[in-house]
């Protein structure tokens, strides 16, 4: 799936100053299996950006197309097969399910969309290291602990391309690498690419492209 | 189940139990009231071949009348007066015998039973028979004959004090009768069958054909009074008549009466009811409803994020609608366990005061449950799917 965006600018960021080759206002295209970073501010609408793609948000002008189709237009049926096969997504705030526990935070996600055993999850929890949580209430887990399962649950599902909002935010360094290898991992599985939104420009998250907001 | 877990696990059931109850409740007076009004508009129907809404009157018997003091009889002006009413269908002179009668059975299934008898004749529109069986000239076999229900019940008494089993009122229209009749002129016998029961009229009907062959031929004088109407008056205007008869001094038979103004008031009490219960009906299925609503805003974190990973708002309304039908539903079925408890005790005060209905489920009571279970699945996935396309894309 190619994403093009033309002249997109949300409405509530319709009156500030952006980067000349910012995102906002101007053409873009990102290629099936391409690793994009957006790295930029607080403020200068990441998350916008991951809710307009997400068809959460709907206040933009300009148009966004996955290949040819605007997604303004999309059907709730044409964003369910999107939601369930193209595009995967760690929020920044989460969207876990407190009440359940995390093999049914993540199983309520593979039981609708297939694609990985439950084998490889609990692999994939004790590489992240939250296998020891698999049977606990996300509510009584660390941001930490919650933000490697939502990486998780993001993985378990069949994607071109995965879209994490500041996904490393509260961890440490050791956690971010080892949930980037997952990531990078699951990706070449895939033929998939990622999409990360960072404020760090520190990040040593290796991209095919940069996106300025 | 992970995801009714996820949706009904923290619920405050108070509210949706007392939901539940206004419901079963509202459906239980609903189903009883529908299933007694059915049946109290249907009791005495059928059973009695005079139609509705029909009136035997005559003027009522005073002191004077008895010693010839006043008339007690009617001309054919006042006959003409009445039919021309408003609230009056058809009016008709009951016609009499001036000839004597015997009736006496004629069969080996019962043993011999020999009375005196009085006839009379209506006309056909007054018999709710097939008018084919209301028919007779001097060459049938058979006099058809409509017999006053309290004969049975005499026939009973005699069987009963012979130890013989009671009749039923099929038994006795199989009983071959004979009617013997006799005059200056002569006697003749006749093989009689009868065709249906009254309670109006305490004389054996026959046919006008047969009575003024009867008449013609044995009377000894042919011009009798006319001390009798029978009046058929227009469908809910029996007010109106009955204040008609008060003025002019006409009564009709104390139990046509009675039942009448019985129908007419447990039939307005049960309408009042059945209203009232409706509108029970209506407010706990919008309690349900609501209660349907705040289940899913409190759940609506939880609503958005699946629809978030993927899963259709038709899958999670439908979730929603589910639930809250098998509460419907188990209302519904606990309401018409109740009915039948209701029904079974309401029959037998009922029949202590004599009023026999039939015992079985009104047709009426049994659609009342797939009918309000459609309605409310209906209405429980429009709200449901409008509530959660809210959250969709949010």
């Amino acid at each position: 799936m190619n994403i093009t965006f033309d002249c997109v600018l949300p409405d509530p960021l319709a009156d500030y100053s952006h980067h000349p080759q910012s995102l906002w206002n101007n053409t873009h295209s990102i290629e099936q299996g391409e690793n994009i970073l957006v790295n930029a501010a607080s403020g200068k609408g990441k998350t916008t950006f991951t809710h307009i793609l997400a068809g959460l948000r709907h206040d933009y002008s300009g148009k966004i197309r996955f290949n040819s189709t605007d997604i303004s237009q999309f059907t709730i049926p044409e964003w369910l097969s999107v939601r369930q096969k193209k595009l995967s997504f760690v929020f920044q705030d989460l969207q876990l399910l407190p009440s359940l526990t995390c093999e049914e935070n993540v199983l309520l996600n593979t039981n609708l969309k297939g694609g990985v055993t439950v084998d490889q999850l609990i692999e994939w929890s004790a590489h992240l290291g939250i296998d020891k949580k698999w049977k606990e209430k996300v509510g009584v887990m660390s941001m930490g602990q919650q933000q490697r399962l939502a990486i998780l649950r993001a993985l378990s599902q069949p994607f071109e391309f995965v879209i994490l909002d500041e996904p490393f935010s509260h961890l440490d360094e050791k956690n971010s690498q080892l949930a980037f290898e997952l990531i990078e991992k699951r990706c070449t599985e895939l033929s998939a690419g990622y999409i990360f939104t960072t404020l760090d420009p520190t990040d040593k998250i290796p991209f095919n492209k940069e996106i300025k907001l | 189940m992970m995801i009714k877990k996820l949706l009904f696990k923290n619920q405050d059931r108070k509210q949706l139990l007392l939901a539940a109850i206004g419901a079963l409740l509202g459906m239980t007076f609903l189903i009883t009231s529908a299933h007694f009004l059915y049946r109290i508009n249907e009791f005495g129907e059928g059973s009695d071949v005079l139609g509705s809404n029909i009136l035997v009157v005559q003027r009522k018997v005073t002191s004077a009348s008895s010693f010839n003091l006043s008339k007690n009889d009617f001309i054919q002006e006042e006959i003409d007066e009445i039919a021309n009413l408003p609230f009056v269908d058809k009016v008709q002179a009951v016609k009499s015998n001036n000839f004597r009668v015997w009736l006496e059975t004629n069969s080996d299934m019962v043993p011999p039973f020999k009375t005196d008898a009085f006839i009379q004749s209506i006309n056909k529109e007054f018999v709710d028979v097939h008018a084919k069986e209301w028919e007779w000239n001097q060459k049938s076999k058979v006099l058809p004959i409509i017999m006053p229900r309290d004969f049975v019940v005499m026939l009973n008494t005699f069987m009963s004090s012979a130890g013989i089993p009671q009749i039923t009122d099929e038994v006795a229209t199989s009983i071959p009768f004979k009617l013997r009749i006799s005059g200056p002129k002569g006697e003749e016998w006749l093989d009689a069958r009868i065709i249906g029961f009254t309670n109006e009229i305490s004389a054996l009907l026959v046919p006008m054909e047969f009575l003024d062959y009867a008449n013609k031929k044995y009377a000894e004088n042919q011009a009798g009074k006319t001390t009798q109407l029978i009046i058929k008056g227009k469908e809910g205007q029996f007010g109106s008549l009955e204040d008609y008869m008060s003025k002019k001094g006409l009564e009709p038979k104390k139990a046509q009466l009675i039942v009448g103004r019985l129908k007419s008031i447990i039939s307005t009490m049960i309408v009042i009811v059945f209203i009232v219960s409706i509108i029970a009906v209506i407010s706990s299925s919008i309690v349900l409803l609501q209660y349907m609503q705040l289940l899913l805003s409190q759940n609506s974190y939880e609503v958005k994020t699946l629809l978030r990973i993927g899963y259709s708002p038709l899958f999670i309304s439908r979730i929603f609608a589910q639930y809250f039908s098998v509460v419907f539903a188990l209302s519904l079925l606990a309401a018409f366990a109740l009915f039948f408890l209701v029904k079974w005790w309401i029959n037998d005060i009922l029949q202590v005061g004599g009023i026999y209905l039939d015992q079985n489920f009104s047709f009426i009571a049994v659609i009342i449950l797939p009918v309000s279970f459609i309605t409310f699945i209906g209405f429980g996935t429009i709200t449901a799917r409008k509530n959660v396309m809210k959250l969709f894309n949010k």
